[in-house]
């Protein structure tokens, strides 16, 4: 019964704590699992007073909704130095970040399958580039792969990569541990907290306007995932960009049998085995339209179960314990849009094109130090917003 | 329920078969064809079906109707079946399940 007190007081200290501030000198919009690593990293930096908003909890869009998985095996170069970046991040991120808990890495591995001949060309080139950045990944024959994977049904397979130090983490964790090492370094967090306009001044941030106020500031960092469109279009500001529906299916748990995740892009699929023991599993649709729409449909359900049982036979025994969906913010060249815009002060995060949450930890950084006015310690000149009007795409091979 | 069968269930209907015999961790138990594994063991005096995967502390038949995971065990090398559900048929071999549960790859 004492436990009554208790929460009630520790309800209304956060809700003082959530007093939203009347300036600050940055304000990160969007508190998934980007945001929160931006404002941490601006905060190690001692950026200054650093607020963030989220329209509703911490990791309730696309970070919370994700298929957590962290490969660096890209085709292209940017790809794959800023996900090495990120993987050596998130092996030590307990540590850095002070979490009690764990984020759930698991270097299981990533083990990508080829099954037309047309990939396995791609592979092939794939892996060459890989290797030259020092990625340890290797080209591996149809029974190579069932040495690391025995479930699996090599049939009509070509050729498989893999690298050891892929892997996937809990992106609630890993968004609650940036969330948590950030207040501790002073940053105000505010959920259930709209930004819908942002103030402009002559091309100059002013401003954000939220449903619970409104806070003066010169830098504003889009973060806001699928939404981040309509925070561009605030300022006037048309990006390239659209919002595309994931679905996405989580087992009963079994004692570990699957160390890697195993993916296949001809056929859109990847499947993981928790740490827990549950497989989450997704799947791209091809005739899925743009938009926001979150809901589920049994027609996934089918077809995911369909594919599965073909890829990883024994996975066919197990009970689905539900399916849920969420949104890739995708950008024509399936690269994301990093660093400043025309409208001064305002800083984009955005269009991960689905793999946001592997790369949070080196977007945090790169755009802290492009915040705080420093040379980005990876070089992304190459994904800034201008590209798109200059033609300059670097369209990635390797996307589910 | 004498014998300590059940007969009568809340939603599920279950006529009393033929007399079959099943194997539950090694021993030969008999039961009948078509009801519920999970009564053909507690009529046999069964009443741990798991330990719990956390604490591992014993779970006994709970909900009977599928829902609660109390039951789960192995039934002919599939893993986590509820047995509270799962007709009876000749022959079938049931283990009590350790943590998770097995996928076997050959299954």
């Amino acid at each position: 019964m004492k436990v009554m007190p208790m929460t009630w007081a520790r309800a209304t200290s956060s809700r003082i704590a959530d007093e939203l501030p009347k300036t600050a000198d940055a304000v990160v919009i969007g508190g998934g699992v980007i945001g929160t690593s931006i404002a941490y990293h601006l905060a190690k930096k001692g950026f200054g007073r650093i607020a963030l908003v989220e329209r509703s909890y911490l990791a309730c869009g696309s970070s919370g909704r994700c298929g957590a998985g962290v490969r660096q095996q890209w085709g292209t170069k940017l790809n794959c130095l800023l996900s090495i970046d990120s993987v050596k991040a998130f092996e030590r991120m307990d540590e850095e970040l002070g979490y009690s808990r764990s984020i759930e890495f698991k270097q299981g591995g990533y083990l990508l399958l080829a099954y037309t001949r047309r990939e396995a060309e791609q592979f092939r080139e794939n892996v060459r580039l890989q290797q030259e950045l020092g990625i340890p990944v290797s080209l591996l024959t149809p029974s190579e792969a069932r040495e690391i994977v025995p479930i699996l049904n090599t049939d009509c397979v070509h050729l498989a990569t893999f690298c050891p130090t892929d892997g996937h983490a809990n992106p609630f964790h890993v968004t609650y541990a940036y969330a948590t090492a950030g207040k501790r370094l002073g940053v105000k967090i505010h959920t259930f907290t709209e930004a819908y306009d942002i103030m402009t001044e002559s091309g100059k941030v002013e401003g954000v306007k939220t449903n619970k106020g409104t806070i003066s500031t010169d830098v504003v960092i889009c973060a806001a995932g699928p939404y981040s469109g309509v925070v561009a279009r605030m300022v006037g500001l048309d990006i390239p960009f659209y919002p595309e529906r994931h679905q996405i299916l989580v087992t009963e748990p079994v004692e570990p049998v699957l160390g890697p995740m195993v993916m296949s892009f001809s056929r859109r699929f990847y499947c993981q085995q928790t740490p827990h023991g549950s497989f989450i599993m997704g799947m791209g649709d091809p005739k899925e339209k743009p938009g926001f729409s979150v809901s589920s449909t049994w027609e996934f359900l089918v077809e995911m179960a369909e594919e599965i049982t073909k890829v990883l036979p024994p996975v066919g025994q197990l009970s689905v314990v539900r399916q849920w969906a969420g949104l890739y913010d995708m950008t024509p060249d399936a690269h994301p849009i990093l660093g400043s815009t025309p409208c001064a002060g305002l800083y984009l995060a955005c269009g991960f094109s689905g793999h946001g949450f592997m790369l949070a930890p080196v977007t945090g950084k790169l755009i802290s130090e492009i915040v705080c006015d420093e040379e980005p310690s990876i070089d992304i000149h190459g994904l800034d917003l201008g590209r798109f009007e200059r033609g300059e795409l670097v369209i990635e091979p390797s996307v589910v | 329920m004498d014998d300590g069968r059940i007969k009568r269930h809340p939603i599920l209907e279950f006529k009393e078969g033929r007399k079959v015999h099943f194997m539950f961790d090694g021993k030969e138990l008999e039961g009948y064809e078509g009801e519920p594994i999970a009564c053909a063991l507690h009529a046999a005096g069964v009443r741990v079906l798991r330990e719990s995967p956390g604490l591992k502390r014993p779970r006994g038949f709970f909900c009977a109707i599928g829902n609660c995971s109390s039951c789960l065990m192995t039934v002919d090398g599939r893993p986590n079946v509820r047995v509270c559900v799962e007709k009876l048929r000749e022959g079938m071999n049931v283990t009590t399940q350790k943590g998770k549960g097995v996928l076997l790859a050959d299954n």
